[in-house]
């Protein structure tokens, strides 16, 4: 299939979003043979900070899974309203670097539909592959706040422990466009990362960062200082109000590195970068 | 300070293909493509994480943000972020000069090892506001009332929006470099058909080395590109003759764009060091860096040719080293035009003008032509500015340490502002 349009699986998701509940369907989407534009890698690896190096950057592959995903999270008979759903955690795993020309097969589905003190969770997973070999694997759990789930669903798991960050390596100075830029180049559209006025809409005082884009920017700030095959586990906190200014601060593990985004006394992202 | 002075050794080199303006690498910045040239030669010798005595390099199309552009690639490379780095600039000599100056300091002790480099864009090329907006932005600085403001705001013109875009013309002079080495091939009368000779053979040459794999170890794919996309192999005669002239007026219109270098895009990064420091290590010295020699002319008042000071240096550097032109193995003149390689070496066998302006006993003489830029070079490769000393001093080192040991090898390369950068490499 070609990628989803996204702008229309939103609309389509807020339109049916009531009513929903149940078991988690089986559904696996896949795209085959996907190819990645220079520009568009162009363009995202400049609002995100990466270099380009000609291969992929370790977040850039959600950018495929990420529409599949929304069109199996729209599907009549996905438990959870897409609407409202928040990005609690991403895992990213790279088993080798990716060649910016390489072609990718891309397949998502869903699973761990479970219980959260908060409502429920379920992780929306990507697996990507170049010439049948699993090359990068992606885990994204979202929250729906106040929905309920089947009997016998597991306990969520959505931390991240990281050691002791004491040290600030770089201070960011986010402009009140941040989202809109990661929209752009990402194709998503959530409204509450484009304006205040259309954050507002869903309860947020003003637009927020896209924590995806949080995520690449601080793996972006360790270009060169990371493995080739890598996992990557961020919990995202506190939403990163638009505009903000916000400290990043990185501590080595091993040969790997535990990383925080914060201001103040707010935590926007912990995370670990580990070399398999 | 060390007591006594050692010759660098060249260990290799990396670059990434050259590409022509405005192709692949359009969105690559000279920062993303200096940091890739160096991570490749990080791959290739086994440097991660390694701390190198110093990285040198430069640009010449450079970004005001760009002022620390070495460091800020050394810092998003795989070196050791402990690696001290510096910028130069000396127009299209930059990839020379920044190896002459590391292998100056291997020479004296200061350093046990180092990066020299280069790197340029005339895709993501830095344009500026227009200067008289500029002056206005600045007194607007400056002001510190409303009425100061205002009237500095008073100055604005709608032409003030058109923005300042580099081009390769000469400050003093208004001319082109093109148009600059056009008044040279007139001078000295260089021909149409030699010039397309020596075009089609840079051409032969490149595609020749890359068949054999002479690039396999000094050559990183950057970007899906995995050869120099200005090289055609399949060029003939006919297909430059059939171009028209770009530079220089009526008869003396010979300059194509066929035998001158393309704006280019493209990094390269060379790794030199002590003998001893790659025998630990236990890479290779495929040769050494024997001595260099920069000259600069009066291009603007003085009557001499824009890119004739590698004439002036040569002949310096021969006498200091004990040797004459015809003492060398190969020759690495850079291309900028073909006309620029045949008006030196007509130069150099002119026994007046050697006698005359460059004060010598009589001509140097002229050079076996077969071992004039073997491997290709600049008209086939394409001339990212700053990059090309990097490309000829790795290729060079190459060459020698093919050829075996106690060769000898001359590098020229000419740059804006009437100056050139020479030097000599011996396996």
């Amino acid at each position: 299939m070609t990628a989803p349009s996204l702008p229309r699986l939103f609309v389509r998701a807020a339109l049916t979003a009531r009513g929903r509940g149940g078991e988690l369907p089986g559904t696996r989407l896949a795209r085959a043979r996907v190819t990645v534009d220079p520009a568009r890698l162009a363009d995202y690896s400049a609002v995100c900070g990466y270099p380009l190096t000609g291969a992929l950057p370790v977040t850039f592959p959600h950018l495929l899974a990420f529409p599949l995903q929304t069109a199996l999270m729209t599907e009549r008979a996905f438990p959870l309203a897409l609407p409202g759903l928040v990005h609690v955690r991403q895992q990213v795993s790279v088993v080798r670097p990716i060649g910016a020309d390489e072609a990718l097969d891309v397949e998502v589905w869903a699973e761990r539909l479970s219980s959260h003190r908060r409502g429920a969770t379920v992780d929306l997973c990507a697996a990507v592959s170049a010439g049948g070999a699993e090359v990068w694997r992606g885990r994204s759990t979202y929250l729906a706040r106040g929905a309920t789930v089947p009997d016998g669903a597991p306990e969520a798991d959505v931390d991240v422990p990281v050691g002791a960050l004491d040290r600030t390596s770089a201070r960011w100075r986010v402009p009140a466009d941040a989202g809109r830029r990661y929209a752009r180049v990402s194709g998503d559209v959530n409204p509450i990362h484009l304006s205040a006025l259309s954050a507002r809409l869903f309860g947020f005082p003003r637009a927020i960062a896209h924590g995806m884009w949080v995520e690449a920017r601080a793996l972006a700030a360790l270009a060169g200082r990371l493995p080739d095959a890598l996992t990557v586990d961020v919990a995202f906190r506190k939403p990163l109000l638009l505009p903000s200014t916000v400290d990043l601060a990185t501590a080595r593990a091993g040969e790997g590195w535990d990383l925080a985004v914060r201001s103040r006394d707010t935590e926007h992202l912990i995370g670990t970068v580990r070399p398999t | 300070m060390a007591a006594q002075t050692r010759k660098a050794a060249i260990v290799g080199g990396n670059r990434t293909p050259f590409a022509r303006a405005n192709s692949v690498y359009a969105r690559a910045s000279n920062q993303d493509m200096l940091t890739a040239a160096i991570d490749g030669l990080v791959a290739r010798f086994g440097l991660q994480d390694a701390q190198v005595g110093e990285v040198v390099a430069g640009a010449v199309l450079k970004h005001s943000r760009d002022f620390n552009l070495t460091r800020e690639a050394v810092l998003g490379s795989r070196l050791s972020a402990a690696t001290p780095a510096y910028d130069v600039q000396q127009a299209c000599g930059t990839g020379l000069e920044a190896a002459v100056l590391v292998a100056n300091k291997i020479a004296l002790g200061q350093v046990e090892s180092g990066v020299a480099g280069g790197v340029d864009t005339a895709s993501d090329a830095p344009v500026a506001v227009n200067e008289d907006l500029r002056r206005v932005l600045m007194e607007l600085n400056r002001a510190k009332t409303l009425q100061q403001r205002l009237k500095a705001l008073s100055g604005l013109r709608p032409g003030h929006l058109s923005p300042s875009v580099p081009s390769t013309s000469e400050p003093r002079t208004g001319l082109s470099m093109g148009e600059h080495a056009a008044v040279t091939a007139a001078h000295w009368g260089i021909g149409r058909t030699e010039q397309d000779e020596l075009a089609l053979a840079s051409h032969r040459n490149l595609a020749a080395a890359y068949e054999r794999g002479f690039f396999d170890d000094l050559v990183t794919p950057y970007l899906g590109l995995a050869r120099d996309n200005n090289l055609r192999p399949d060029t003939s005669m006919e297909k430059l003759g059939k171009l028209k002239p770009v530079f220089g007026k009526g008869a003396d219109a010979t300059m194509t764009a066929g035998n001158s270098t393309p704006l280019t895009d493209g990094a390269s990064a060379v790794l030199l060091a002590s003998d001893e420091w790659a025998a630990e290590r236990g890479l290779p010295v495929l040769a050494h860096l024997v001595d260099a020699q920069t000259a600069a002319v009066d291009h603007v008042h003085g009557g001499e040719g824009l890119l004739m000071a590698p004439v002036h240096a040569v002949p310096v550097l021969l006498a200091r080293n004990g040797l004459t032109l015809q003492d060398f193995d190969f020759y690495e003149v850079h291309e900028a035009f073909a006309s620029t390689v045949l008006a030196t070496l007509k130069a150099w066998e002119d026994d007046a003008y050697c006698k005359e302006t460059l004060g010598l006993d009589g001509a140097l003489g002229s050079i076996d032509r077969s071992k004039l830029n073997v491997a290709g070079s600049s008209l086939a490769a394409g001339h990212p500015f700053a990059a090309t000393g990097g490309r000829i001093v790795a290729t060079l080192a190459k060459l020698l340490a093919e050829a075996g040991p106690g060769k000898r090898g001359l590098i020229s390369i000419c740059a804006a502002g009437g100056q050139g950068v020479v030097a000599i490499l011996e396996s």
